[in-house]
């Protein structure tokens, strides 16, 4: 299976190389083209229960399709949003996506839905969050450009920023600064993130993109 | 001692620096084992122990420098990492478990904290609107009722023919006139309307205006009982129970922009409101305020304020199983109980001389009772005169 991720980063997409006995697992909806010869099966994502969680507090929807071929075909998958697509793959190890980044992954990858917490929503990342893991390659997007950085000591992410991390990374929440500037600077609450561990960031947040489209609306 | 945990390791020389594995306490160090096969080791001595992760659970061993870590989150780990370097470990550990223990009950205390701010908030912004609402319209000049009230009062279907009876107008009129002297406010100008309909019903809009229906007169036995109704109603002008109501029902900013002066936009919607809320029921709270007040009211007209307790009783003897015609009524939830209450306050009352209403009370009976036969005998003769008109 070969993959590419196009015109990045602003209205990435992924095209995929099917060759006979190849399958690729994406998000209901993903899916912007394909070649003919491609066939769709679709499933319950983790179960009707998990499925349904998924959809309601996972971001995700609740079913997933599973693509394959017989003689081989191309298809393009995509997100809703503007913004860059990241690859990443994954060797027995575990990654935390924020709700809705998933987008695609390998047979191999278990996806899950996990209990974030509050610390994490107020962090607005949300309540639950999606839990990657298994062997095979994930494709997740995020809303503008995706940069990843390796944390060793303490590094600071506004909230809403923070798309995928690791396990081993540590999340609090504290304020960006005094309790003054804290909330006249318009950061508000930031997370503290430590490591080691690796951490994927979007250099746009969705609370922005809302915030800025209601400050417009009249 | 060959127990296994899974975990993960990170090291740069896997491709992508990091890898789940099987992680194994062996008699040298701590193991790792990645799905491909590659396997790594760090000395117990050389292992620099941190707690930490995104639970705040998951133990870390890094190597001297710090180029390889092999972590895990199994709460087995610990304990058994202990046990397996025969304690070379132990003070690491627990400084670490100790300082993420702290960590943790800290983020408790400022979620908690964050939690409660967040719910005093909501509630007290919903009290601090509602009573914002009530002192903001409670602010405004009384001349805003009667605005309101006469707007409504002009497009409002009264629900039969408005009656101009010097005899029966008067008599409702000059009871007004006895009680309004007792009013808590100034400034508010009492006008009776009589409308012929079988409704036993009277209510007053903001500002003063009074609407009588005959169906009341009819059924009441002596004036005292009619002007026990009519001091509750007027109870609900002189305490703005009205315009209390349009500014819950418009939100704060109704009163706030009543206070600067726009009055134009929100008219309109006070006056529908209105033309609803006279014929609705008022909160209990406000009802029972205006049963308190008109009683109060009453003593001090020096009329006597049993007429009260005696009039909802016998209208529910008479008319209790007719639904619809016993309206004031029946707008007026929770009747047992309330008449308990203003019969209890009356006997509270200091005792008292009451004045007799001087209105000849049977003449203006007499003078409903005519009406309602015009009314049959016109009946005919008014849908011809509609029928000529269209």
């Amino acid at each position: 299976m070969q993959t590419e991720i196009r015109d990045r980063p602003s209205f990435a997409n992924i095209r995929v190389r099917l060759e006979p006995g190849d399958e690729i697992v994406a998000e209901a909806d993903a899916m912007a083209s394909m070649s003919s010869s491609i066939e769709m099966k679709t499933r319950w994502s983790g179960g009707f229960v998990k499925g349904v969680l998924k959809r309601i507090f996972g971001g995700e929807s609740m079913f997933v399709n599973t693509f394959s071929t017989s003689t081989g075909g191309e298809i393009i998958l995509t997100q809703p949003f503007p913004g860059d697509i990241q690859c990443l793959e994954l060797k027995g190890n575990t990654m935390f996506l924020q709700p809705g980044a998933f987008i695609a992954c390998e047979p191999g990858v278990k996806l899950g839905l996990g209990w974030a917490g509050w610390k994490m929503f107020i962090a607005r990342e949300g309540l639950f969050r999606l839990k990657v893991s298994g062997t095979g390659r994930i494709w997740f997007g995020a809303y503008g450009g995706i940069f990843q950085r390796e944390i060793d000591s303490e590094y600071i992410v506004d909230s809403g920023h923070l798309v995928a991390y690791e396990p081993t990374v540590g999340v609090r929440i504290a304020l960006a600064g005094g309790l003054f500037s804290s909330f006249f600077s318009g950061e508000g609450f930031v997370t503290r993130v430590n490591g080691p561990g690796r951490i994927y960031m979007q250099s746009r947040s969705f609370d922005g993109l809302a915030a800025w489209t209601n400050a417009h609306l009249y | 001692m060959d127990q296994t945990f899974s975990g993960g390791v990170f090291t740069e020389t896997i491709d992508g620096g990091r890898a789940g594995a099987e992680i194994e306490l062996l008699p040298s160090g701590v193991g790792a084992r990645t799905p491909d096969g590659e396997a790594f080791v760090i000395p117990y001595r050389e292992c620099q122990v941190e707690v930490g992760g995104f639970s705040g659970r998951m133990v870390f061993c890094r190597n001297a420098d710090r180029s390889l870590t092999i972590f895990c989150e199994s709460p087995k780990f610990a304990k058994a990492l202990s046990f397996a370097s025969s304690g070379m470990l132990d003070d690491q550990l627990t400084s670490g478990l100790k300082k993420q223990r702290g960590e943790s009950r800290r983020g408790f205390a400022i979620g908690t904290f964050f939690v409660i701010a967040m719910l005093l908030l909501l509630v007290g912004g919903y009290f601090g609107i509602r009573a914002g609402a009530r002192s903001a319209v409670l602010a405004l000049p009384v001349s805003i009722d009667a605005q309101i009230g006469d707007a409504a009062m002009g497009s409002m279907d009264l629900g039969g023919p408005k009656l101009d009876d010097e005899v029966v107008v008067g008599a409702m009129q000059s009871i007004v006139d006895r009680l309004a002297p007792t009013a808590a406010i100034e400034g508010i100008d009492f006008r009776v309307h009589v409308v012929e309909s079988n409704q036993i019903n009277a209510f007053a809009l903001p500002g003063g205006n009074m609407v009588v229906y005959t169906g009341l007169i009819r059924n009441a036995e002596n004036p005292e009982q009619v002007a026990a109704v009519l001091s509750h109603e007027m109870s609900h002008a002189t305490l703005r129970h009205g315009v209390q109501r349009i500014g819950q029902s418009l939100g704060i900013w109704a009163g706030v922009s009543l206070l600067i002066g726009d009055v134009s936009g929100l008219m309109g919607s006070a006056v529908d409101l209105m033309q609803v809320a006279s014929v609705n029921s008022y909160s209990r709270a406000h009802e029972n305020e205006a049963d308190r007040e008109g009683v109060r009211m009453l003593h001090a007209a020096e009329i006597d304020p049993s007429g009260m307790a005696d009039f909802f009783e016998q209208l529910e003897e008479k008319h209790g199983d007719v639904p619809g015609i016993f309206a004031w009524v029946s707008t007026h939830p929770d009747h047992a109980s309330r008449i308990a209450s203003v019969r209890a306050q009356v006997a509270a009352l200091p005792s008292h001389e009451y004045r007799e209403i001087e209105v000849d009370w049977p003449a203006v009976k007499r003078r409903v009772d005519e009406m309602d036969g015009r009314e049959i005998d016109q009946q005919p003769n008014a849908d011809q005169e509609n029928a000529e008109v269209e």
